[in-house]
């Protein structure tokens, strides 16, 4: 074939005509699309308008992140009310996916006195998320100063691991909140051992004729979420009680198949540093999934965070001791405003 | 009879896509669930519907037969995506409600059936016709469906609530496979009922006018 007849021929012409029709529509959506782009300010004024149902003034806040379990996104403060807007992202959804929410936060005295509102912006992998319902978000309006835990005082949505990962969007705008405008709040853990698995913002104890009753909120592992223990230590450093408040196990399965020296507390009674160490062969590093250990029963993970709270609680009895010798007469542990 | 009329009842009644041909069940059964998503999708297959028919209509004797269904799915993709832009802009609570089911207009089989069927045969007005025609047959069964299953699947209309009454199942992707049987068989005995009697009367008809004519003679 010439290039002449190729040029006459059928196919040239069919070359021809879908290249003029892509060139078009390429045109057509370019111009189109200058047109219609829906910018980040607009999308901020819908997400202002679905929060306040108006258009408010708001300026724009420096961000920082003072919370693991969540991320802050955007800050805004809303000069029509002077609450703070914050869009926080929380960890620890299902399948570690996330939440991101809206989450007005009402502050006044230098410290947080409500949530007024949360509204769920986006979410990453977050199946049941139609679960959670605005009776739910609403649940939020009741602060009482402490964060918000999704198995304590809210109605039950069949989305647990979702209601987590909204639970830490709001317990992180809080933080947030409170360290950039309230009053600042001090970590008192902060140089203590053993912290990589504990949320130190929600962890406290008390020290009661020298013996450190812990109230322990553990981070999530890769599967389970956070544990509640509370852990007795003595003066002698060994573990007098052992309770799991809430078991943040994937599921009841997981549940059944932990360790039962764990559930009936027998594994740690009576034990120090020394002997927790034991527990795991080679020290407090997670021994990994599959590897034939004391605590490989099925639920490797939440096993993991149990006796990681008692190396924690039995570690650092005597900083504990020594955190109330330098609070003077304070031994309450936790949170503490300057 | 009129071609405009006979065109508008067949996209209408005679060959709706939704209860006749059965065409475009993925959105269908994806959307029916709320009365509100059933009537934007509805619409903006309208919208789409027509233009495509128009534009394939008037290129009908530039394009070639052998490139012509990847031409139409350019124009096709390209009206869809113009349709995704305007809603995101314009209506943005539409554009959430309707999700994933927007950008899949583009595989929408009344789409690409009325252009492979109609348009590449037809002058551009005839293809409008036809695309309204069409748009308004999905419209009108997939709002018709969406109220049916809004309403008794979460007791609301339109996401108002009416009634504390409801079954959960319907709205649901299964209930709503139930409801869109149901609302064919009806739609096909109706139609089915309305032409026996039509051939009847006109078979009446033709009866009185032969012995009429017997008399006569």
């Amino acid at each position: 074939m010439t290039a002449k007849q190729f040029f006459k021929g059928e196919a040239f012409k069919c070359l021809i005509a879908l290249l003029c029709v892509l060139l078009v529509s390429g045109v057509f959506l370019t111009i189109m699309n200058s047109l219609l782009a829906v910018t980040e300010q607009e999308r901020f004024e819908r997400a202002i308008n679905k929060i306040y149902g108006k258009n408010v003034k708001t300026e724009a806040v420096a961000v920082e992140n003072y919370n693991d379990s969540a991320t802050i996104d955007e800050a805004y403060k809303v000069k029509d009310d002077g609450n703070y807007l914050i869009k926080a992202t929380g960890k620890g959804g299902f399948d570690n996916g996330t939440v991101t929410c809206w989450v007005v936060v009402n502050v006044s005295g230098g410290t947080v006195k409500g949530i007024d509102k949360v509204v769920i912006d986006s979410n990453k992998g977050q199946s049941y998320i139609g679960y959670i319902n605005d009776k739910f978000l609403s649940g939020f309006s009741e602060y009482k100063g402490e964060y918000f835990n999704p198995n304590e005082g809210f109605i039950k949505t069949g989305a647990t691991r979702s209601a987590t990962a909204i639970c830490n969007a709001v317990n992180a705008s809080i933080d947030f909140v409170n360290a950039k405008f309230g009053n600042v709040a001090v970590d008192i853990y902060e140089n203590f051992d053993l912290t990589e698995y504990i949320n130190t913002k929600q962890t406290s104890h008390e020290i009661t004729d020298g013996n450190v009753v812990y109230h322990i909120k553990t981070k999530g592992h890769t599967m389970p979420s956070e544990f509640t223990i509370d852990v007795t230590v003595n003066s002698a450093g060994a573990i007098t009680d052992y309770n799991i408040v809430v078991n943040g196990s994937t599921s009841q399965s997981y549940t059944d198949k932990m360790l039962a020296g764990i559930l009936d507390k027998t594994l740690f009674i009576g034990k120090d540093f020394a002997g927790i160490q034991a527990i795991l062969n080679e020290g407090i590093t997670y021994p990994g999934d599959g590897k034939d250990t004391l605590i490989s029963t099925g639920a490797t993970q939440s096993n993991y965070l149990c006796v990681y709270a008692a190396a924690f609680a039995t570690k650092n009895y005597d900083k504990c001791l020594n955190a109330a010798d330098d609070g003077d007469e304070n031994t309450e542990g936790g949170q503490e405003n300057e | 009879m009129n071609k405009y009329k006979k065109i508008s009842l067949d996209g209408l009644i005679y060959q709706n896509p939704t209860f006749m041909l059965v065409l475009g069940t993925c959105p269908t059964l994806g959307l029916i669930s709320s009365a509100f998503s059933s009537m934007g999708m509805g619409l903006t297959v309208l919208v789409v519907l027509t233009l495509s028919n128009m534009i394939i209509s008037a290129l009908r004797k530039v394009i070639p037969n052998a490139v012509r269904i990847p031409c139409y799915i350019v124009i096709i993709a390209t009206l869809v995506t113009f349709a995704r832009m305007f809603l995101e802009k314009f209506v943005p609570d539409l554009y959430d409600s309707l999700g994933g089911f927007l950008a899949l207009i583009v595989v929408n089989c009344i789409i690409l059936g009325r252009a492979e069927a109609f348009a590449n045969k037809h002058n551009v007005v005839e293809s409008a016709v036809d695309g309204i025609a069409n748009g308004l047959g999905f419209t009108v069964a997939l709002t018709l469906m969406g109220i049916i299953c809004e309403f008794l699947g979460k007791g609301a209309l339109f996401g108002l609530q009416i009634m504390d009454f409801k079954i959960g199942m319907l709205a649901k992707p299964a209930g709503a496979f139930l409801v869109y049987g149901i609302c064919i068989a009806v739609f096909v005995y109706v139609i089915d009922g309305f032409e026996r009697w039509r051939r009847v009367k006109a078979n009446k008809l033709a009866r009185e006018n032969m012995l009429s004519a017997k008399e006569a003679a």
